[in-house]
């Protein structure tokens, strides 16, 4: 009962939203097609924490709030110790029998920007993988501190112009590459890790789900593209998407207990990288010819990682 | 074609502008800054569609956001194949399906983005964008022939 | 079901084990936590208590302080009892989460071991974090001893999660001086305590799944100021349910505490106003002086430094004969005078004998503060009295090396 069907669209579409309209996102924002698929792929009930960031400050602001489920903010650093110490009073209220309805299934989520996770919330969840409660938390990666303007995170690619790490005569952008979030996570020897996104739908639903039925810390790394930082239109939200799985920026794949990996997703034409920074205004500078380098240097790194990818997942180590 | 008020009394979606709620003063604020989402016992909510849940006014399904929108997707039914497309990837969960078919679209809640017509893969597509003032039954009547494929 | 734990008539425990067993007592569902000293003994204890079978709640270890306090706003908000314990950089680091459990009305109880705030780093007590939180929106209850330690460790939780109250309590004592210092305690039964303590009553609770709830909205201009000053009056009204559970505590053992202590202040010229283990000191200094000198000195402890008893303090100083009060802040005050100078100033301004007021600083990084040091201070107020205007700087440094330090004079000329 507790995993809704994700057969297919059309068995999926049945499902009742939790997630509800009118909250302050931007226009075309992936965060919630990402949430609403969350708790779309569950009917259980959900205890959800969020760290400050643009899905915490555009669905909660008094007098409205977007949740349908319990949900709680604290600060920009601690969802995932919310969570995770939720999921402790909860044990311990069954353990008492002071729950309303001990039979109740209940699922712990934690959301955080890349600015909460890969940042300045580093240590509180990694704190809260070690200490093993049943949660998971889902990582809304739009690779900027879109919240406050589009400042460089440590999730900031090569070469993007942020407004901390900027493109100008003397710099094409952020010099530092993006932090391995996903492979981290994988070594604190969490159950289920996994990177995903929306535009494969099918496969986010199944790695949520996963996540969800997984007993123990899962995270999950979604590619969620900012139609404001990144600079597109906002109607273009899945098809930049499109060329970021298609091009592997954002290869989709999981590990399980800190080593299985598997590729949940090979391009049938894998794209230049060109095609997806030429999408976007963040990357416009990258096409003058002083910057050439920087672009190969892009596409090598995504090279090298799909092979690593792939050759992990051929070891079955 | 928005589905306000279909269950009189139930249904409250879009109720308000966001920002134009009473301000109560300090005494009658919510202690502790809480938000209920729901009026009365919500334990079955999960199982119920949206007209028939007891929506507090806290619940942001209560407000409208329609003023964000300068263009609009217009919905032809004619055209559609209930693929579902445009309800999975609606960041605004504003595209109302019931029983695996297409209803229409939440006005109250949609921001205008257009990604409903990008995902739409019908053709013609069955989702197209209009400015807001444009007339949705005449919106339908100019509705485009099927696109020969380009080559 | 945890086992009972057995406990003697009288009990040796200092401040930690004293705070640890009332933790115990209450029954607690989640303490999340990590260890600082001095009050690393508490969460020890606890763990003891764990290990063996004696809780049934759980125990989170957890990697920061910061994450101390944001496990317990997260467990708090899940309905049900909540504690942890803290000193000193600990504190520090909890700081931004202090503001959110009160603003979010969660009643969870700090045990704090006052402890010096670093630069210089330093491991001893002194006041510095407790007035650290003194703007938090928290309740502020001061042990002096290890018995106060704990019995207001366990009205803490009768007070904070009061329905009329919601607010989250710190439960104050010195660091060494009351946390290490062994003595004779009166424990209660478990089930006594317990009962005494209640069953946790949850509100908006994020596991009543037929009422979802969100927790931590965000509030702008236009609703802000409401929300606070929502909090601030649930902070101030708490005084009467603080005094309701300390008569209750009385009817039960016998043991009586008041929002503000005072001592010997019937027929007093002059007085001290001090927190903390070193009220003990003063009133000794206080009897000694009286008998020596004949001078009327007598002592007032606010326990209650959150809210600030601005009502009883005055009324402990309204003393016709009261003529000069030294107020005296164990916290390096940062460009102004002492805290507890500035609100007892405020407090005494209606008294119809409107004392002298002056400040000491004293105590920082654990530096002793004896009898003999009292009774200096005590009889340079008399000195004040005697002279009819304040003889010295208004603030000064007590215990200090090197030339005398000291700001601000009254002008009499």
């Amino acid at each position: 009962m507790a995993i809704t069907s994700i057969k297919n669209l059309k068995e999926f579409s049945t499902n009742n939203d939790r997630f509800e309209g009118a909250h302050l996102l931007c226009p075309g924002c992936a965060h919630s097609m990402i949430v609403r698929e969350l708790m779309n792929c569950t009917d259980d009930n959900l205890v959800i924490a969020s760290n400050t960031g643009c899905l915490e400050v555009s669905t909660a602001v008094y007098p409205y709030t977007s949740w349908d489920t319990s949900w709680i903010h604290i600060g920009f650093e601690n969802a995932a110790t919310a969570a995770s110490c939720a999921e402790s009073m909860y044990k311990a209220r069954k353990n008492k029998g002071t729950l309303k309805d001990p039979d109740a299934p209940v699922k712990f989520v934690a959301f955080g920007g890349d600015g909460s996770t890969y940042d300045i919330g580093f240590q509180w969840l990694s704190g809260a993988m070690e200490r093993g409660h049943d949660f998971t938390y889902i990582c809304l990666d739009n690779e900027n501190y879109a919240n406050t303007g589009g400042q460089r995170s440590s999730a900031t690619p090569v070469g993007a112009n942020t407004s901390t790490a900027q493109a100008g005569s003397h710099s094409y952008g952020k010099k530092q590459k993006k932090k391995d979030m996903v492979a981290i996570m994988a070594a604190h020897g969490a159950p289920y890790v996994a990177q995903l996104a929306p535009n494969k739908w099918k496969s986010m639903a199944k790695g949520f789900q996963k996540a969800l039925e997984t007993e123990g810390p899962c995270f999950i790394n979604t590619v969620s593209a900012c139609t404001t930082e990144w600079k597109f239109d906002p109607k273009d939200t899945i098809n930049v998407t499109d060329l970021a799985t298609d091009t592997l920026m954002f290869p989709i794949y999981e590990i399980i207990d800190g080593h299985e990996l598997n590729i949940l997703y090979r391009p049938k034409n894998i794209l230049k990288v060109e095609d997806y920074l030429g999408a976007q205004g963040r990357y416009r500078h990258l096409f003058k010819p002083e910057n050439k380098h920087v672009i190969e240097r892009i596409q090598k790194d995504i090279d090298e990682k799909w092979e690593f990818l792939q050759r992990r997942e051929e070891a079955r180590i | 074609m928005s589905i306000t008020g279909s269950v009189p009394g139930t249904d409250k979606r879009g109720l308000r502008e966001l920002g134009a709620e009473e301000k109560v003063g300090w005494d009658e604020v919510t202690q502790g800054v809480t938000l209920n989402s729901f009026v009365g016992d919500a334990a079955d909510i999960v199982h119920k569609k949206a007209e028939e849940r007891n929506y507090n006014d806290f619940n942001s399904y209560t407000a409208t956001v329609a003023s964000w929108r300068i263009i609009k997707p217009v919905y032809n039914r004619d055209i559609c194949i209930d693929c579902q497309n445009c309800w999975v990837w609606c960041p605004d969960t504003s595209i109302i399906s019931r029983d695996k078919q297409m209803l229409g679209i939440d006005y109250d809640h949609c921001k205008g983005c257009g990604v409903c017509v990008e995902v739409c893969p019908t053709n013609p597509k069955s989702l197209l964008m209009f400015g807001e003032a444009e007339e949705n039954d005449k919106a339908l009547s100019a509705w485009p022939e099927k696109k020969k494929k380009e080559k | 079901m945890a086992k009972e734990f057995e406990l003697n008539e009288v009990e040796v425990w200092d401040g930690n084990y004293a705070a640890s067993q009332a933790l115990r007592q209450a029954q607690i569902d989640v303490v999340a936590a990590y260890p600082i000293t001095p009050s690393t003994p508490i969460v020890e204890g606890y763990g003891s208590y764990v290990a063996n079978g004696y809780v049934d709640g759980e125990f989170v270890m957890v990697e920061s302080e910061h994450g101390a306090m944001s496990g317990c706003v997260g467990a708090s908000a899940a309905g049900g009892r909540v504690a942890t314990a803290t000193s000193s950089q600990g504190f520090a680091l909890m700081t931004e989460v202090l503001y959110q459990a009160s603003g979010m009305r969660l009643p969870i109880v700090l045990t704090v071991v006052n402890r010096a705030l670093a630069s210089p780093l330093n491991v001893r007590g002194d006041h510095s974090d407790m007035y650290l939180g003194r703007d938090s929106g928290w309740i502020q209850i001061d042990a002096f001893d290890a018995q106060e330690a704990y019995d207001l460790a366990l009205c803490a939780f009768r007070i904070g999660e009061h329905l009329d109250v919601r607010l989250p309590v710190m439960m104050h004592q010195d660091g060494f001086t009351t946390s290490h210092k062994a003595q004779n305690v009166y424990p209660l039964k478990d089930s006594v305590a317990y009962k005494f303590v209640g069953e946790y009553v949850p509100v908006d609770d994020m596991l009543d799944f037929s009422r979802p709830v969100t927790h931590g909205a965000q509030t702008e201009e236009d609703w802000h100021f409401e929300h606070k000053a929502k909090q601030h009056k649930a902070l101030m009204d708490s005084r009467t349910v603080i005094d309701e559970v300390f008569a209750d505590f009385k009817k039960l053992t016998g043991r009586e505490y008041k929002r503000v202590e005072s001592y010997m202040m019937e027929d007093a010229e002059v007085a001290l106003v001090l927190l903390g283990s070193s009220v003990e000191t003063a009133v000794l200094a206080a009897k000694q002086l009286r008998e020596e000198e004949g001078i009327k000195v007598g002592i007032v402890a606010p326990r209650c430094f959150r809210p600030f008893p601005y009502d009883l303090v005055r009324e402990a100083l309204d003393v016709p004969s009261l003529k000069a009060v030294c107020c005296m802040d164990k916290s390096a005050p940062g460009g102004a005078m002492g805290a507890l100078f500035n609100e007892v100033s405020a407090a005494a301004y209606s008294t119809e004998a409107r004392p002298m007021m002056t400040n000491y600083v004293y105590g920082l990084g654990g530096r002793d503060f004896a009898v003999d040091e009292a009774k200096r201070i005590m009889k340079e107020q008399k000195a004040h009295a005697d002279a009819g205007h304040i003889t010295t700087d208004i603030q000064q440094f007590s215990g200090l090396r090197g030339p005398k330090l000291g700001f601000f004079q009254t002008r009499r000329d």
